[in-house]
C-alpha cells in the first residue's frame, strides 16, 4: 500500500555497490556494507547480506553450543555505527577539494617554517602541486641524499587494496634510492610486544599464537572470562564490526561469567559485566602480583605444568613472596596501589583458581599502553601459565580477531593480507615491517628532529622478530651508508599530534627550520595537515573502483568483493595511489610505478594470488561481485590455542630459547643487565628513569588524577571525529556553554564535587606538558581518581603546542617511551588534574589569541577547515 | 498490522538504529511518505541511555524509542486538518509532508516526544516505519531493524510475535495511547552489595540475604566475590537481613528503590 492517495516513491537504486567500511585498512577488510546509489548520489549505506546472491547452504555455517544455547552466524554483516554513517565522511565539510599550498612557504625564497599551523593555504593546480613536490624531492635527493626524506606512511584507514591509503610514497621513493621510514611502534599491542614476546616467543605482535579455534574452546569449557582492559563493544568496531557483541550475549545466555577489570564501566562492561573490578589505570601489575601471591600461599596453581612448561618460576616466587626485596606482594600491598579492596583481590584469585578461566582482549584497551606496559603484559603470561595455559578453556584470546572458525580456501587470518602480490603489499610494508634504509621509531620522531642524533634499541616494527629488541640502532645511520638527518616529510597519516606520544612536541618538530618541506596527502584538512606546506587531496573508498579481501577474522564469514565506484570523486581529489603516481610521472618514474597496470589488471591480480580460480570462475566472480568463503568442514578439529604445547611441550616447543614459557628471560638479563624498568622477571615498577606517573609521585601533589585513554568509541584513532550524527550522542561530544562541542572527559561525581565541576562544564585537563579543554561527563561510569579521555579528537589549537581546544589529549601524554629499552608509547595511565576553566583564563586566551576564536565553527561537525583556506574551500 | 518488538536485554547501545534512520532520512526526499529531516536535532528513532547504581555496582541499559505508531494516537485528533495524519492499513502512522501546515499541534500532543518540527520546511516530521521501503516490496523491515547487530529490534506482523508480545510491556501505558511498540526485558531496580569480614579482610561467601517488602520475601546467597544482587525490583521500600554462620546478622531498613541501590562493601562482625 502507499499513502492515503495510493502514491508511492521509487526507492530502487541505480546500482548497489559493496564497500568494506571498517577502518583497519591494511588489506584485511571488515565492516562489510553495501551502498545504494541513485543518480550519482549515495542514497544509503546498509549492512551487507552474505546471502544476497548466494544460497546460504554454500557457506557451511558454523555452530557453537553450550548449556543448550547456540551461537550461529547471521546472514548479514554487522558493521559498526560509524561505518553506516560513512556518507558523512565522504561528504564531510572538511574534505580537501583541491591541492593547497601554504601562502608564505616559497621554495625559492622564505619557507617560514615557524608559521606552520598559523598561516593559511591557497588553492593551486595539480600541475603546480606535483611540480613542487617533484622538484623538492629532486632537490633534497641532490643536496642531502634520498634518506633525507622522512616517510610517514603507516597506519590503519579505509579498506582499499589498489588504492590503499598509506605507503605509496614509500614504494616510489624506494625505487629512487630509499627513504627514512617512520616505523610504527605497535601502539595497540605495546605490553605484549615488549613484554609477552619474551615469555612465550614471537606471537602475533606478542599476543598468544597459535590462536586457532579459541571461541569454540572458550564457549565449551570456560566458566569465567576476564575482560581485562578490554572493550569488545568498542575497539572491534574499527576493525571488523559488532561480531564480538553477539559472542558476549551468547556467553551470558550460556552461563559463562564475564568479569571486567578496567577503570571505567566501558561499553562492554555496561551491558555484559557480571562483575566490574574498577582498577586504577596502569596498576594492573600490582593486582596480578597479588593474585600470584594468593595462589602461591594457598597452593592453588598447576605446579606440575610449570615444572615441564616454564622456566624461572623460582625467581618469580622469591620476588612475589618478598624474599628478593623484603616486600611480599600481598593483596594488602596491592590494594593500596591498584585501588581494589583486599578482600576482592583475594576473591578474584580464588574464583580464578576454582573456575576454568580465559582472558580476553581486543588490543587491551588502555591496559597495555601505559608506562612499563611490558610488566602487566608479561604477568598475564605468568598467570595463565600457572593455570596450565593451553588446557581446555585456558587461553588468552583477542576476541574475534583470532580464534574464529576457519574458512575453507583462505591461507591467512592476519590483519593484513600477506597472500597478495608485492605490487599491492609494498605500500603496507611501511606499517608492518621496518624495511626503510634508515629508521626512526614513530615514538622518537620529535626527538629525532629536535635532538639528534639518536640511539635506540629495537625498531618497534610490527612484524619484527623478538631478536630485533636486542639490536642497537642509530639515527642517522653511517654517512657512508647514505645516513643523513631528515629535511623533508611526506605524510599520508597526519594524525600523530592526537594519536601518539606528546603531540605538543610533534608541533614543535614540524615547525623546526631544518624541515624544509612538509607534504601531506589526506582526504580531510585536519591535524597535521595544518602544519604542511603542500596539501594534496586524497579521496575516500566510496569514490574509487577497487577490490577488497575481507580476510580478517571477525565477520560472520570471510569474503572477497569487487568494490565498484559508488560516487564520483569530490572536487579534484585523487586516490592516495593516484596522487603518488602523478608525482612519480613528474620524476620520470610513472611507468615503473604503475607497471602499466589498470584497475581491472589489479583486481584480476588479487583473484589470481588468492587462488580463487579453484573456488569460482573469474566470470562468475565479476558478475556476482563477491565470493563468500565457506567454513572449513573440519574447523572444529583445529587444536585450540596452545593445546599442543600443553599436551607435549618437548615436541611442540615455543619459539623461545628454552622452548618453554620464560618467566625469567635470560636474554633480557644478558642484554640489559642494569635495566630496572624491564627486569628479567616481570615486576611492579613504581617509578623509573623513563616515567614517574604513579599517585605516589611528588608530581601527584599538583596532578592527583590518573588519565586513561581507550581507543575511541566513535572513532578509529583519529578518523570519524566530524560525523554530525555521532557527535549528537551523550558520549560523542559535550555541548559547552559557548556553543562549542567538546571532547568528553569522564570523571566520578566525588572528584567532580571536590572541584565544583558539574556535568556539561567546560574543564581543562592538564599537566606540565600542556592543557586540553574537554566537556565534563560526571557519572558513575568511572571510578574516583580517574580522568578518562579517548585519544584521536581533532586538534584545535588555542595556543599551538600549549593549549588545545579540540580535546586532543595525546598532546599532553608523556613523551617517554614504554621504558628505557622499549620504544613503545605510553599514552594511558599518567598524571593530570582536571579543573574548571576560570573566567580569567577564558578572557586571557580570547585577548591574546583572538584568531583561535575567530575560526569558522559549526557545533554539528566541528571546526570548518575552509577557514584555513584563502577564499574558502566550498 | 505491523509491530516493533524491542528486546532491551540484548540492546548493546550501539546507536546503529538512530544513525541508520538518519542515513535514510537526512538528505533523501521520500515524498509522499516523508521529506528530509534536518541533519541534526531530530531523532525519529531515539536511543536513550540509563545508568544505574554507583561504583562498582553499576549497570546500564538502553531503550531505543521510535514513534510508537499508537492505536489511539493522540497526534491524529490533535491535527486540525483531517487526513493529514493518518493510519495505514498496516498500522503505521504517517504525517503527510505535503499537506502539513506547520501548526505544531501534533508535536505538542505526542506524549512520547516522537514528533519533531522542521523549521525550514515548516512541517512536523517523525518515524514512518520506513513505509516507503516496505511498499517497494524489497524490504520487510525498516532501516533500524536491518542495522541492529543483535536483532534486538524486530519488526513484522503482530501475529508473528504473539508469544513475545504476551511477555512484553509498553512504555507509559498510563498515556492510554496503545502503542504498537512492545518492549521486553526492561530492567527494574536492583539492590546489591558485597559482604566481607573486616577482621580477616575476606569476602563472606554463602551469606544468606533476605529481602522483604509488604510481606513478600526474596532470598539470595553471596557468590564467590561476596556479592549479592536482587534484580527486577519494583519501586518501593525494602528491608534486608544478611546472615552468615559465625557472624552477627546485619539488617538494613527502609531501603528505597526509587534509585538502584548499591549498599557498598558491608562489614559483618562476629
Amino acid at each position: 500500500m502507499a499513502d492515503g492517495k495510493g502514491k508511492t516513491v521509487d526507492v530502487k537504486p541505480d546500482k548497489t555497490v559493496i564497500k568494506a567500511l571498517a577502518l583497519g585498512g591494511l588489506l584485511g577488510g571488515g565492516g562489510e556494507c553495501v551502498v545504494d546509489v541513485k543518480d550519482g548520489k549515495a542514497v544509503r549505506i546498509r549492512p551487507f547480506h552474505y546471502d544476497w546472491k548466494y544460497d546460504k547452504k554454500n557457506f557451511n555455517a558454523w555452530k557453537i553450543t553450550r548449556n543448550g544455547k547456540t551461537l550461529e552466524p547471521l546472514m548479514k554483516a554487522l558493521p559498526s555505527t560509524f561505518s553506516l554513517a560513512y556518507k558523512k565522511r565522504t561528504l564531510s565539510p572538511n574534505r580537501i577539494k583541491y591541492p593547497l599550498k601554504r601562502v608564505d612557504w616559497d621554495p625559492n625564497g622564505e619557507r617560514n617554517t615557524q608559521n606552520r599551523g598559523k598561516s593559511k593555504y591557497k588553492r593551486i593546480s595539480w600541475e603546480e602541486a606535483t611540480d613542487l613536490v617533484a622538484s623538492e624531492v629532486k632537490r633534497i635527493h641532490k643536496q642531502y641524499g634520498p634518506l633525507a626524506i622522512l616517510v610517514q606512511g603507516d597506519g590503519h584507514g579505509e579498506c582499499k587494496t589498489i588504492h590503499t591509503p598509506h605507503g605509496h610514497q614509500g614504494r616510489l621513493l624506494d625505487m629512487m634510492g630509499g627513504f627514512t621510514q617512520q616505523v610504527r611502534n605497535p601502539d595497540s599491542w605495546e605490553g605484549w610486544y615488549w613484554g609477552a614476546k619474551h615469555v612465550w616467543g614471537q606471537g602475533f605482535q606478542g599476543m598468544m599464537s597459535p590462536a586457532a579455534n579459541l571461541i569454540k574452546d572458550i564457549s565449551e569449557n570456560c566458566d569465567m572470562v576476564l575482560c581485562w582492559g578490554c572493550d569488545p563493544e568498542t575497539t572491534p568496531w574499527g576493525f571488523t564490526g559488532q561480531y564480538a557483541t553477539r559472542i558476549c550475549y551468547f556467553w551470558t545466555q550460556a552461563g559463562i561469567k564475564q568479569v571486567y577489570i578496567c577503570p571505567d564501566l566501558n561499553y562492554g562492561a555496561a551491558v555484559h559485566a557480571d562483575k566490574w573490578i574498577p582498577v586504577l589505570p596502569n596498576t594492573d601489575a600490582a593486582l596480578q602480583l597479588a593474585i600470584i601471591y594468593t595462589w602461591l600461599k594457598e597452593g592453588t596453581w598447576d605446579k606440575e605444568y610449570i615444572k615441564t612448561h616454564a622456566v624461572g618460576m623460582d625467581k618469580v616466587e622469591d620476588y612475589v613472596l618478598g624474599k628478593e626485596d623484603g616486600i611480599p606482594k600481598t593483596p594488602e600491598w596491592a590494594s593500596k596501589k591498584c585501588g581494589i579492596p583486599e578482600w576482592t583481590i583475594k576473591a578474584l584469585a580464588r574464583e580464578w583458581a576454582k573456575k576454568v578461566t580465559s582472558i580476553i582482549h581486543y588490543f587491551g584497551g588502555s591496559f597495555i599502553r601505559g608506562p612499563f606496559s611490558h610488566e602487566p603484559g608479561r604477568l598475564e603470561c605468568v598467570l595463565l601459565g600457572m593455570r596450565g595455559l593451553g588446557k581446555p578453556g585456558v587461553h588468552q584470546c583477542q576476541i574475534t580477531y583470532f580464534g574464529m572458525p576457519r574458512a575453507e580456501g583462505l591461507k591467512s587470518i592476519r590483519f593484513f593480507n600477506p597472500q597478495l602480490s608485492e605490487r599491492l603489499k609494498i605500500p603496507c610494508r611501511t606499517t608492518i615491517d621496518a624495511w626503510g634504509k634508515q629508521l626512526i621509531p614513530k615514538t622518537l620522531i620529535q626527538d629525532a628532529i629536535l635532538k639528534p642524533p639518536l640511539t635506540f634499541i629495537g625498531s618497534g616494527g610490527q612484524e619484527s622478530p623478538t631478536e630485533d629488541q636486542f639490536i642497537k640502532y642509530t639515527y642517522p645511520i653511517a654517512k657512508e651508508d647514505g645516513g643523513t638527518e631528515v629535511y623533508m616529510i611526506w605524510t599520508d597519516t597526519p594524525c600523530r599530534i592526537t594519536c601518539w606520544n606528546h603531540g605538543n612536541w610533534t608541533i614543535e618538530a614540524f615547525r623546526h627550520p631544518k624541515i624544509e618541506c612538509v607534504v601531506a596527502q589526506h582526504p580531510w584538512l585536519e591535524n597535521e595537515c595544518l602544519y604542511a606546506d603542500i596539501v594534496l587531496p586524497a579521496n575516500t573508498t566510496l569514490e574509487v573502483e577497487d577490490i577488497i579481501t575481507n580476510t580478517r577474522q571477525g565477520p560472520h564469514f570471510q569474503s572477497v568483493a569487487i568494490q565498484e565506484q559508488a560516487i564520483k570523486p569530490i572536487g579534484e581529489s585523487k586516490s592516495d595511489y593516484e596522487i603518488v603516481l602523478e608525482v612519480a610521472k613528474k620524476l620520470g618514474m610513472g611507468e615503473k610505478f604503475s607497471e602499466g597496470k589498470t584497475t581491472r589488471d589489479l583486481q584480476k591480480d588479487v583473484y589470481d594470488t588468492m587462488e580463487m580460480d579453484d573456488l569460482i570462475s573469474w566470470d562468475e566472480f565479476e558478475e556476482k561481485k563477491y565470493y563468500v568463503y565457506p567454513v572449513a568442514k573440519d574447523w572444529e578439529n583445529d587444536p585450540p590455542g596452545f593445546k599442543k604445547f600443553y599436551e607435549d611441550p618437548e615436541n611442540n616447543p615455543l619459539p623461545t630459547p628454552t622452548g618453554k614459557l620464560e618467566f625469567y628471560s635470560a636474554r633480557l638479563a644478558e642484554h640489559f643487565p642494569d635495566d630496572r624498568e624491564r627486569p628479567p622477571i616481570p615486576k611492579w615498577i613504581e617509578k623509573g628513569e623513563t616515567h614517574d606517573e604513579r599517585i605516589s609521585s611528588e608530581r601527584a601533589a599538583m596532578f592527583p588524577m590518573l588519565l586513561m585513554s581507550n581507543h575511541g568509541r566513535w572513532r578509529t584513532h583519529a578518523q570519524c571525529d566530524d560525523i554530525t550524527w555521532t557527535r549528537e550522542t551523550p558520549t560523542g561530544k559535550v555541548l559547552g556553554f559557548d556553543g562549542y562541542k567538546y571532547e568528553p572527559v569522564w570523571i566520578n561525581p566525588i572528584d567532580a564535587e571536590k572541584r565544583g565541576i558539574k556535568d556539561g562544564d567546560v574543564v581543562k585537563v592538564f599537566n606540565e606538558r600542556g592543557i586540553v579543554l574537554c566537556g565534563a561527563r560526571v557519572w558513575e561510569r568511572v571510578r574516583p581518581g580517574v580522568a578518562y579521555v579517548d585519544h584521536g579528537a581533532r586538534h584545535d589549537p588555542i595556543i599551538p603546542s600549549r593549549v588545545d581546544r579540540g580535546g586532543a589529549i595525546n598532546t599532553i601524554a608523556p613523551n617517554g617511551i614504554s621504558s628505557k629499552n622499549a620504544v613503545g608509547q605510553a599514552t594511558s595511565g599518567y598524571l593530570v588534574d582536571v579543573q574548571k576553566v576560570s573566567g580569567e583564563e577564558w578572557d586571557e586566551w580570547r585577548r591574546d589569541y583572538p584568531e583561535a576564536f575567530k575560526r569558522e565553527y559549526d557545533p554539528a561537525s566541528g571546526l570548518r577547515f575552509n577557514a584555513w583556506v584563502e577564499g574558502g574551500m566550498e | 498490522m505491523k509491530v516493533f518488538v524491542i528486546d532491551v536485554g540484548i540492546c548493546n547501545g550501539c546507536y546503529s538504529c538512530q544513525i541508520a534512520c538518519k542515513d535514510e532520512h537526512v538528505g533523501n526526499d521520500w515524498t509522499p511518505y516523508a521529506k528530509p529531516q534536518p541533519d541534526t536535532g531530530q531523532f525519529w528513532m531515539r536511543q536513550t541511555e540509563h545508568i544505574r547504581g554507583t561504583v562498582p555496582k553499576v549497570k546500564m541499559h538502553y531503550i531505543p524509542i521510535p514513534c510508537q505508531h499508537c492505536d489511539e494516537a493522540p497526534c491524529i485528533p490533535a491535527c486540525p486538518i483531517e487526513g493529514v495524519i493518518y493510519r495505514r492499513d498496516d498500522g503505521l502512522i504517517i504525517i503527510d509532508p505535503e499537506k502539513c501546515t506547520g501548526c505544531k499541534a501534533c508535536v505538542d500532543a505526542c506524549p512520547y516526544n516522537a514528533i519533531f518540527f522542521n523549521e525550514s520546511l515548516n512541517i512536523a516530521q517523525k518515524c514512518t516505519g520506513c513505509a516507503h521501503l516496505l511498499d517497494s516490496g524489497e524490504w520487510t523491515v525498516p532501516r533500524c531493524a536491518d542495522a541492529c547487530p543483535t536483532e534486538a529490534i524486530k519488526f513484522g506482523e503482530e501475529s508473528e510475535f504473539k508469544e513475545l508480545i504476551a511477555k512484553a510491556e509498553v512504555l507509559h501505558p498510563e498515556y492510554k495511547a496503545k502503542p504498537r511498540v512492545y518492549y521486553l526485558n526492561i530492567p527494574k531496580k536492583f539492590i546489591g552489595g558485597t559482604v566481607y569480614d573486616p577482621v580477616e579482610k575476606e569476602v563472606v561467601i554463602g551469606a544468606s540475604c533476605t529481602l522483604s517488602s509488604d510481606g513478600k520475601k526474596l532470598t539470595a546467597t553471596t557468590d564467590g566475590f561476596g556479592d549479592f544482587w536482587f534484580e527486577g525490583l519494583e519501586d518501593g521500600t525494602y528491608s534486608l537481613k544478611i546472615e552468615a554462620k559465625g557472624f552477627t546478622a546485619k539488617t538494613f531498613d527502609k531501603i528505597s528503590t526509587e534509585k538502584d541501590v548499591n549498599l557498598g562493601d558491608i562489614p559483618l562482625s562476629k
